[in-house]
């Protein structure tokens, strides 16, 4: 195939260039300015001239090599497709074991465990409302209930992402489940796919269980606890998915969360950690809202960026360092309750656009999560569309498909541009904590989300079924997934009561005491003693409750 | 003399921490001339109710996301316990077709859902202080 | 105790208020902030029970943590066996006359609490800092048998000291960092201060803000200085020694009385004090 010498150099292309322009000029809709989410502004035509660095190694270069614009890998999706790892969790943990199985058998590829809100919150199931159990996750307290809801998994084959806040106790019982099955911690793969509290700090706080130097210092422990026992789980994953949930433009989410992952870097080399002994399980996860151009351009340009803050910024020399990995998730904001189906439409179209933007990992959202947690034939039909995405569309066909566009490198330069200015800004109020603490970025994530509303609500920005193409209709149709049982509740409550009657008693609160010491010292490290506690027996509510005590709940500053 | 403008409280109950539904609602509120006294999420009914007392206000708005509103039931019983019932409620956020059912008959005034437009909102809430301040004027002593 | 009732019958409400009904009181506080007919009738129901409480206004440029500090103050408070009421006053947007009230949000803490009562008011375009009637709403929770009545508001300019004609004493606080800005801080709020506070007093700066405002005392020649104190809010660093600074002050004798709104009753002064007022405000909005 014949390559062009120099973009669009000569005269003829530029006469061209300009017929096209004037009939263009003439065209319906040729004054209409659009504008992106991120504030760029996005022309009617690209052409190689927007796209100057679209040829240089430096900018775009090949997959696999820094700074990795065109993917992390060499083979990407090509080789292996993105994992496929759908968020699950409802009811008591037998509920949760046969979705889990389903939804496995219909094409998911490894585990993203949701526990309940209860569990969040850092309780047990016998201290909270029962009639706020198992709604919107599962409720796991004990080594027993993660061994029942995770029965018949084969956990030394499928990576297994824990959805759970410092100080990670659904880790703890995890890696105590697999040391009842004979199972190697080092052969246990994952992710703490809730580690990063600044996130939860900003946006998300239900996350938010201790308070922000306490839940610093536990990351830290945590970080080196598992870079030394479990080669294979990562420790942290950045989280920008609650930033743009809560109204931050794609250009801010990333810039955050670039920004949050370098203050936690350098609460590691604090610590005395060499950037490459913990970089390389830096993990990242982000939302991919409906806006598709724009969220691909953001995922290119977050690798090209994370590539040189890994290498330049923090020092590191391993290529793996400098690889920007990170799983995505359809946005669920975009999603609308006015003709739930649509949303079908949606989650494909913001799908095809993290794929295209190189993810390792993927969760598709159920079309009825406007409702409640989904049912199953509507958590099918999003795996589904990731099946089809890839067996039948072809996208794992080729590497960064969409490389080479005009658009595509135009769009992708923009956005780095913009996100290195946010990291300034952002550097220029202090780093991130500073700039959390003052509620800076808070404040601009509110901004944002309120433009953004207001932008539907003038109908600047069209949201189907909501404030353009609006039907009647009657919403009793649809199927919503029940709440657990009450006997079913009562039952799981039952359980932990039982469990805790029948442990070794002196065990789990030596456990939990041997916590709460290494959490007034300064240099234990207080994830180990989380784990220890676990497999003695102790709960997570007990082992939430020791460290809040301890360290402090924490309230997230909230800006209006 | 003029009407003093609606007091109107933006609260979470439960677990959910996602507040931005509740700041845009809060900040809008202000914006149509109401004052809003705004809360941190995890709120418990006794103490809405306390602050409900304390600021003595018209309506109740509570943000839901995660099935918290299944608390709202309990909510409306604590209000008429204290005397309060003249307080209208308002519950935003994700609720199922069946649960608005229940949260009507409970006494909720209304449930608003994701798309609902701000001038609405506002004018609902303007609406409902009226009527509690009318309910407040009747009540026998 | 939770009683239902007209506000028509203002006796019955002031009996009520005084019997511990909190609707009642905040029924009451309504009436008063609003100025209605009923208002003035409670006010003289009210007017034999004042001058018990202590008055503390609180005050301090944006950012400086002030409802943190009232929220650690208060449990101080409640530690030593008061029951404590807050006035948070915020402004009310000049365009669409509506506020969000968020002083609240820093007292998770203490506002479940059975003995502390805060109530929220927006200012509704007065200028001084606090609204109208807020001296009038400080009577009403004095006469409903607080320990403390504690009345937080914005003040950094020049004109926002109208919180020391309701309250003394009148507790200034400053972020760290304020540096230079000490002399931003206006000469007015630097005037009404009895007590300096410097807060966040963990971070850099809190040594040169110290500094800067005992420097800025020593220049108003002799005669007392307000005490300066440091406390880290989140923590409760000093904050014992800020309701000791408190008690002191109380014993030493109030300085001004409660401000009342044109038109009204004048305010009964303080048992056994004279009317007397250090500063003289300027004009009101």
């Amino acid at each position: 195939m014949n390559k062009p010498a120099a973009p669009f150099q000569s005269d003829e292309l530029a006469r061209a260039e300009t017929r096209w322009r004037e009939a263009f000029e003439e065209s319906p809709g040729a004054d209409t300015r659009i504008v992106n989410r991120s504030g760029i502004e996005v022309k009617p035509l690209y052409t190689p001239r927007d796209a100057p660095r679209a040829d240089s190694i430096e900018a775009l270069g090949y997959p696999g090599e820094y700074p990795y614009t065109r993917g992390i890998y060499a083979s990407m999706h090509r080789g292996r497709s993105w994992t496929q790892r759908q968020l699950i969790g409802l009811g008591v943990p037998e509920d949760y074991n046969a979705r889990l199985k389903e939804i496995l058998a219909h094409g998911a590829t490894a585990i993203s465990l949701i526990p309940c809100n209860s569990v969040y919150r850092g309780y047990d199931a016998d201290e909270v409302p029962e009639e706020l159990l198992g709604t919107c996750g599962v409720v796991i307290n004990s080594v027993e209930d993660m061994d029942r809801a995770l029965e018949g998994v084969p956990l030394e084959r499928l990576s297994c992402g824990m959805n759970d806040p410092s100080p990670f106790t659904l880790l703890a019982l995890l890696l105590a489940v697999a040391r009842r099955r004979g199972l190697a911690w080092t052969g246990l793969a994952g992710t703490s796919n809730q580690s990063d509290c600044l996130s939860h700090f900003v946006a998300n706080h239900m996350f938010f269980r201790l308070a922000l130097p306490g839940a610093r210092r536990v990351l830290a422990d945590h970080i080196a606890y598992c870079n030394e026992r479990l080669p294979s789980w990562n420790p942290l994953s950045v989280v920008g998915q609650h930033m743009q949930q809560a109204g931050a433009t794609p250009a801010e989410a990333m810039a955050f969360t670039l920004c949050s992952a370098i203050q936690y870097a350098e609460d590691c080399i604090a610590r005395g950690m060499a950037a490459d002994a913990f970089l390389p399980r830096f993990t990242f996860f982000f939302d991919i809202s409906i806006s598709f151009f724009e969220e691909l351009a953001k995922f290119r340009a977050g690798r090209r960026i994370w590539a040189r803050l890994a290498r330049e910024r923090l020092g590191a020399k391993d290529p793996r360092s400098w690889r920007f990995k990170f799983h995505a998730q359809t946005s669920g904001v975009d999603l609308t309750r006015q003709q739930p189906l649509n949303n079908v439409a949606r989650v494909t179209a913001q799908a095809i656009a993290g794929i295209f933007g190189g993810l390792q990992s993927l969760h598709t959202d159920s079309y009825d999560e406007v409702f409640s947690t989904p049912t199953a034939e509507a958590a099918r039909i999003a795996i589904a569309t990731q099946n089809i995405l890839r067996e039948e569309a072809h996208l794992t066909d080729v590497i960064d498909p969409l490389g080479g566009s005009y658009y595509v490198e135009a769009l992708t330069d923009e956005m780095e541009s913009r996100i290195d200015g946010l990291i300034a800004r952002i550097d220029a109020a202090g780093g991130m904590y500073r700039a959390v603490e003052n509620g800076l970025v808070q404040r601009m994530i509110g901004e944002s989300a309120h433009a953004f509303q207001q932008k539907v609500e003038r109908g600047e920005q069209t949201v189907v079924g909501v404030n353009a193409y609006r039907i009647e209709e009657n919403l009793d149709g649809y199927r919503v997934l029940e709440y657990p049982d009450r006997a079913r509740i009562e039952a799981q409550i039952a359980r932990l009561k039982r469990f805790k009657a029948e442990r070794f008693a002196a065990a789990a609160h030596g456990g939990l005491d041997a916590l709460a010491r290494a959490a007034q010292s300064k240099d234990e490290n207080v994830f180990a003693r989380v784990v220890e506690a676990a497999e003695a027996g102790a709960t997570h509510g007990e082992i939430c409750a020791c460290l809040r005590r301890e360290l402090g709940f924490g309230q997230p500053l909230t800006i209006v | 003399m003029a009407e003093h403008p609606p007091k109107v409280i933006v609260t979470k109950l439960g677990f959910d921490g996602h507040d931005r539904g509740s700041r845009v609602v809060a900040a809008h509120l202000r914006d149509a001339g109401m004052e809003v006294v705004y809360t941190p999420p995890w709120q418990d009914i006794p103490t809405v109710v306390k602050l409900a007392t304390e600021e003595d206000a018209d309506v109740i708005g509570i943000s839901s996301l995660a099935t918290d509103h299944l608390l709202l039931p309990k909510l409306m019983a604590a209000l008429r316990a204290a005397g309060m019932a003249d307080v209208q409620v308002v519950v935003g956020g994700i609720v199922p077709p069946r649960d608005e059912k229940l949260l009507l008959e409970a006494g909720v005034a209304r449930v608003f859902h994701p798309g609902a437009a701000l001038e609405e909102i506002a004018h609902e809430v303007r609406a409902l202080a009226a009527k509690a301040r009318a309910l407040r004027e009747t009540a026998a002593p | 105790m939770h009683v239902r009732g007209t506000d028509a019958d203002a006796g019955s409400l002031a009996e009520r208020v005084r019997a511990g009904d909190r609707r009642a009181l905040a029924r009451a506080i309504t009436a008063v902030e609003n100025e209605t007919g009923a208002a003035r009738d409670v006010r003289a129901a009210l007017a034999p029970y004042l001058g018990r409480a202590r008055r503390v206004g609180v005050t301090g440029p944006p950012g400086a943590g002030k409802s943190t500090l009232v929220n650690a103050l208060v449990k101080e408070l409640l530690a030593r066996g008061q029951r404590v009421a807050v006035v948070a006053v915020d402004p009310s947007s000049p365009f669409t006359g509506g506020a969000v009230l968020g002083d609240r949000i820093r007292m998770a803490e203490t506002q479940a609490d059975e003995r502390v009562f805060i109530r929220s008011l927006a200012a509704r375009g007065h200028l001084g800092g606090l609204t109208r009637s807020a001296g009038a709403v400080l009577d009403v929770l004095d006469a409903a048998g607080f320990d403390t009545v504690i009345v937080e508001t914005v003040g950094a300019g020049q004109s926002e000291v109208e919180v020391a004609g309701v309250a003394d004493p009148c507790v200034v606080i400053c972020p760290p960092g304020l540096g230079d800005d000490v002399q931003a801080m206006k000469a007015g709020i630097l005037e009404i201060a009895d007590l300096f506070v410097v807060n966040k007093a963990d971070l850099p700066g809190a040594d040169r803000t110290e500094r800067e405002l005992h420097a800025m005392l020593a220049l108003r020649g002799r005669g007392p200085k307000p005490p300066v104190l440091r406390t880290v809010a989140t923590s409760g660093e000093g904050v014992a020694a800020l309701a000791e600074a408190i008690e002191k002050r109380q014993a030493q004798g109030a300085r001004v009385m409660s401000k009342q709104a044109p038109g009204e009753l004048a305010a009964p002064t303080l048992p056994g004090k004279p009317a007397c007022s250090r500063i003289k405000l300027r004009g009101k909005a």
